[in-house]
């Protein structure tokens, strides 16, 4: 049946947006073992940093995209620097309030800059194709092949290259890598540098999908955490599944339960999973 | 200035007793709550819509405690097999939830209009100075819940508690039912939280859904922190010292005149993230340390 | 700012070294300095002290600052022409945060500390609703712009006004011409979870369909999803010929830029105070083409609007920043036709009197002040519509403008009468 497709696709669509975030959100939970509020601002940072560049300085939305990965970064670094590394013992509850502090901060400094006012980018809208009687639309289709090809060279990262294995090795054992003298703190330097940039990237997608105002990043995160749940905390490629199949709930949920309730499915993910599996999909354990 | 100062006094009660709820489930037992507001809800909408239709008060206050109660009772025994970060994750769902739940069943909570109307207890007896005998009221409440915690703080239940916080497995070894305790500890948190839910409705007459965000049970953590979480004299102190940062910062733009408008409120919240980032960083056991 | 963080800091290392009394004696006694009324300023003409409460943040963040700029606009103007009976007003602004308990936090510093004996513009329906008893006891006079039934309704002894026609009358007028138009024999009713949506459209499509018309889906959404689109696919799927789209801007862009990447072909209509040249902005001239709003808001020809659009440029795009500039001349109108002390009770016994007909138009606070100097009886018609109210504080009914978006811009088409 059509009509089901259509649901599924639009699920997979809302579902990419989402893995980003849940990537970064996932594998930085592993590596740093505390889940980081602050993803919900990156998206944020990302989507304006773009709109700064797209109409401040008139480039074309793929240039803006790229700067929101280079700005968002930065900022995540900094934050890194500045907020978590004096607290690298102290227990993860204590991480995570402050980096809500963090988001509050990071939210608020979007709005004292740019006010409330919600805004567009300068991109063209175009008509969906149609395919099988399916409706794809030519931007969620861009968005989706990106966020796939991300996650693709974030698992090969992690897989193959040095810098990736030393990540994984730290997340697994920080001791013991301490110890072996791997630098952690480069390590958690470059992860936080490229979490915080794939959140960004998102952001700048949730921008052209929707409208870009303060709130922007904060309405994804329960969704977010829910794929990060999902999937297994650590895992890539399980963020990305949790992401997909968080997306095609949300989405097919329209039509068994009020669209007023779609926020709840995230939250119903999130139970489920704890209750069945908390490991996971991809079996990872903070 | 006096009507001002007694407003925020009785917002002060209201938070202090919301603090204090939280201490018992976070200070003592160290569960985590970011449910907060669910049962802060769940005491205002409860005893709202009861009293509107008429039910008396006594009664209706009766019946949303009992509310924030079971509800406290179902979530923690559903969420209590998790672990600390999980817990906060489907605490905060709850909340959320609920939200939802009020705003979109208007059949019974009356939806996004929310419930206007509502009685305030005794108001024929003061015509004059409603707001004085208001406030000790809500003082009344605080002092009475203040008193029970202590004596449960240092009772052999919250001792269990407290041993639970520190080390669940040598708890258990030791023969406590863990998961028994826990749940007592959140329950009697949501009951308090229930109890300043109620009074919340009352003094403002209305309640509505977007009164109750994740937002406030964020602010109810701030306090807490603040003030020193452990310790109940520290969750009153932390709910003063976060009311008064937040009226402070409203007279002291008075004093800043270029700052103004949006840039304003942005630079007020900017410093509550500051604030709490700088707390966890510098001071996280809080103002008063635990005894 | 810099302040801001250094006392911070300054806070910080009290709180480790100060005991906990002292600290509170010390915050108490700072407050009480602060907050103490401007008794050192003695002068002849004591000034009239008005406050704001526009939303700054939160929801109707995107709205309050604007709201704001008109108020301060006009008190300028009547301050520089000697204000109202020779005294001068006096403004206070709060943010309302779009939050009940922070509004009435806010309402309570401006009834007590400051001594307003006016507040005007809050936005959310919830933040009128919790600040009106509150208003009502102390007799400040209360102007709105929300829109829900229960904001006047009860007795609030005429210390509630609103610029804004309640819900019901709106739903009915938004149906009566879609029934004029006979091409629309399917429509779809969309609206954001709001204090509005369900009175709004019950009275929408109750009207419908006693014309005859289907309503072949009733929708509610929620606010600030990542997407839409399967909301949107479940409507398209009833066929629907007109879709009514009942929410605010931000989300109504969303929609409208998915409805026509899903090529719908079919009409959409939306409350003006969405479809508005910002939304045209976000969505795009091509997306927004056709696009169909309603509005109780006059032409923008009327002359109040011009001065309103010419003394706050910004504001032109805000659909209550018109209303925030009436309800501010209505109040000093309302004070200067009154004779005796300026209070919440001098102006409600005289805002009919201003605001009403009979009397000359006027169209200005320096034109109606004139007049009433000269004993004449006047008749205010504002930036936001003829601002004729009945006992309990809603406006009079009164015409509805039909517009359409052509080529990138706004254009009235015609009228509905209710």
């Amino acid at each position: 049946m059509t009509n089901a497709a259509q649901y599924l696709f639009n699920g997979l669509v809302t579902g990419g947006i989402l893995a980003l975030p849940a990537v970064a959100f996932s594998v930085l939970w592993k590596l740093l073992r505390f889940p980081n509020f602050a993803v919900g601002a990156y998206l944020t940072i990302g989507a304006f940093a773009a709109l700064a560049v797209n109409h401040g300085l008139g480039r074309g939305i793929e240039w803006a995209w790229l700067c929101a990965l280079a700005v968002t970064g930065t900022v995540a670094w900094a934050v890194d620097r500045v907020v978590f590394h004096p607290m690298r013992d102290r227990r993860p509850f204590a991480l995570a309030i402050a980096s809500i502090g963090v988001t509050f901060f990071l939210e608020n400094t979007v709005r004292f800059i740019w006010g409330n006012d919600y805004r567009s980018y300068d991109v063209p809208v175009t008509r969906a194709l149609v395919w099988q009687g399916l409706r794809i639309g030519r931007e969620q289709l861009m968005i989706l092949g990106v966020t796939v090809l991300l996650v693709v060279l974030v698992q090969a990262f992690l897989g193959w290259t040095r810098l990736g294995v030393a990540m994984r090795a730290t997340a697994n054992n920080p001791l013991l890598a301490r110890v072996k003298g791997l630098p952690t703190e480069r390590i958690v330097g470059v992860a936080t540098l490229g979490g915080g940039a794939l959140a960004g990237g998102a952001g700048v997608f949730l921008g052209l999908d929707t409208t870009i105002d303060p709130l922007l990043g904060s309405g994804l995160i329960i969704a977010v955490f829910a794929a990060a749940i999902l999937g297994g905390i650590g895992s890539a490629p399980g963020a990305l599944l949790g992401a997909l199949i968080v997306g095609v709930m949300e989405e097919t949920s329209t039509l068994v339960i009020p669209p007023t309730y779609k926020s709840a499915v995230g939250f119903a993910i999130i139970l489920a999973v704890l209750l069945v599996r908390p490991q996971g999909l991809a079996g990872g354990r903070p | 200035m006096i009507g001002y100062l007694v407003a925020i006094a009785t917002l002060v009660g209201i938070r202090a007793l919301l603090t204090l709820g939280l201490n018992v489930q976070w200070g003592l037992t160290g569960l985590v709550n970011l449910g907060v507001v669910a049962f802060f809800a769940i005491g205002a909408y409860t005893s709202g819509l009861l009293a509107v239709s008429g039910v008396a008060l006594p009664l209706a206050w009766t019946a949303a405690l009992v509310a924030s109660g079971v509800a406290g009772a179902a979530l923690a025994l559903a969420a209590l097999r998790l672990r600390e970060d999980y817990l906060a994750i489907v605490t905060l769902g709850f909340g959320e939830v609920l939200r939802l739940f009020l705003l979109n069943e208007a059949w019974l909570t009356r939806g996004a209009n929310g419930i206007t109307g509502i009685p305030r207890p005794l108001h024929a007896w003061f015509p004059a100075h409603y707001d004085l005998f208001y406030l000790g009221l809500v003082g009344l409440a605080v002092g009475t819940v203040y008193l029970l915690l202590e004596r449960v703080s240092i009772s052999p239940f919250g001792r269990v508690l407290r041993a639970i916080r520190e080390d669940e497995t040598v708890a258990a070894v030791a023969g406590k039912a863990v998961v028994r305790f826990k749940v007592q500890a959140f329950v009697i948190g949501a009951v308090v939280a229930g109890l300043a839910g109620v009074f919340f409705g009352h003094y403002l007459a209305y309640v509505e859904p977007n009164m109750f965000l994740p937002q406030e049970t964020l602010f109810v953590w701030l306090a807490l922190i603040l003030g020193g979480s452990g310790n109940n004299r520290g969750a009153i102190v932390g709910a003063v010292l976060l009311l008064g940062l937040l009226e402070g910062s409203r007279f002291a733009k008075d004093l800043i005149p270029f700052l103004t408008g949006v840039r304003l409120a942005a630079a007020q919240q900017m410093l509550v993230g500051v604030l709490l980032v700088v707390l966890m960083i510098r001071r996280p056991e809080g103002l008063l340390p635990e005894r | 700012m810099g302040d801001e963080v250094g006392r911070l800091f300054q806070l910080e290392d009290a709180m480790s070294e100060l005991t906990r009394r002292n600290l509170l004696k010390t915050a108490a006694a700072a407050g009480l300095i602060v907050g103490a009324p401007a008794v050192g300023r003695a002068q002849s003409k004591e000034p009239i002290a008005i406050g704001t409460l526009c939303p700054l943040t939160g929801a109707g963040g995107a709205y309050g600052p604007d709201m704001q700029k008109a108020i301060v606009a006009v008190v300028e103007r009547i301050n520089k022409g000697g204000g109202i009976q020779g005294r001068p007003i006096q403004l206070f602004h709060e943010d309302s945060q779009t939050s009940p308990e922070a509004a009435v936090r806010a309402a309570r510093k401006l009834f007590d500390v400051n001594r307003v004996i006016a507040i005007m513009s809050t936005w959310a329906s919830a933040v009128t609703l919790a600040v009106k008893p509150l208003a009502v006891e102390a007799k400040v006079f209360y102007f709105s712009v929300s829109g829900a039934d229960a904001v006047t309704e009860g007795n609030h002894g005429g210390y509630i006004a609103r610029t804004q026609p309640n819900t019901k009358l709106q739903g009915q007028v938004y149906a009566k011409w879609v029934l004029s138009r006979k091409e629309y024999k399917r429509v779809a009713y969309m609206a954001l979870q709001t204090p509005f949506a369900l009175p709004f459209g019950d009275n929408f499509m109750g009207t419908l369909k006693s014309g005859g018309v289907s309503i072949t889906d009733n929708l509610i959404y929620e606010d600030k999803k990542p997407s839409y689109r399967s909301e949107i696919t479940r409507v398209l799927a009833t066929n629907p010929d007109l879709i009514m789209l009942e929410g605010y801007a931000p989300d109504s862009v969303v929609i409208a830029k998915e409805l026509y990447r899903l090529s719908y072909k079919g009409a959409i209509l939306g409350p003006a105070f969405s479809i508005n040249a910002k939304f045209i902005e976000g969505a795009g001239a091509e997306v927004a083409e056709g696009i169909w709003a309603i509005d109780p808001a006059p032409s923008f020809d009327a002359p109040a609007y011009k001065q309103f659009a010419a003394a706050v440029p910004q504001a032109d795009k805000n659909p209550y920043a018109p209303q925030s500039w009436d309800h501010v001349t209505l109040v000093g109108l309302a004070l200067a036709a009154g004779r005796g002390e300026a209070s919440g009770t001098a102006i409600k016994d005289n805002l009919r009197a201003v605001s009403n007909p009979p009397g000359t138009v006027v169209t200005s606070y320096e034109d109606g002040a004139k007049l009433l100097r000269e004993g004449k009886k006047i008749n205010y018609e504002g930036a936001s519509g003829s601002c004729d109210f009945d006992a309990q504080g809603d406006i009079l009914s009164r015409p509805f403008g039909v517009y359409q978006v052509r080529k990138g811009k706004i254009e009235q088409v015609s009228i509905v009468n209710p």
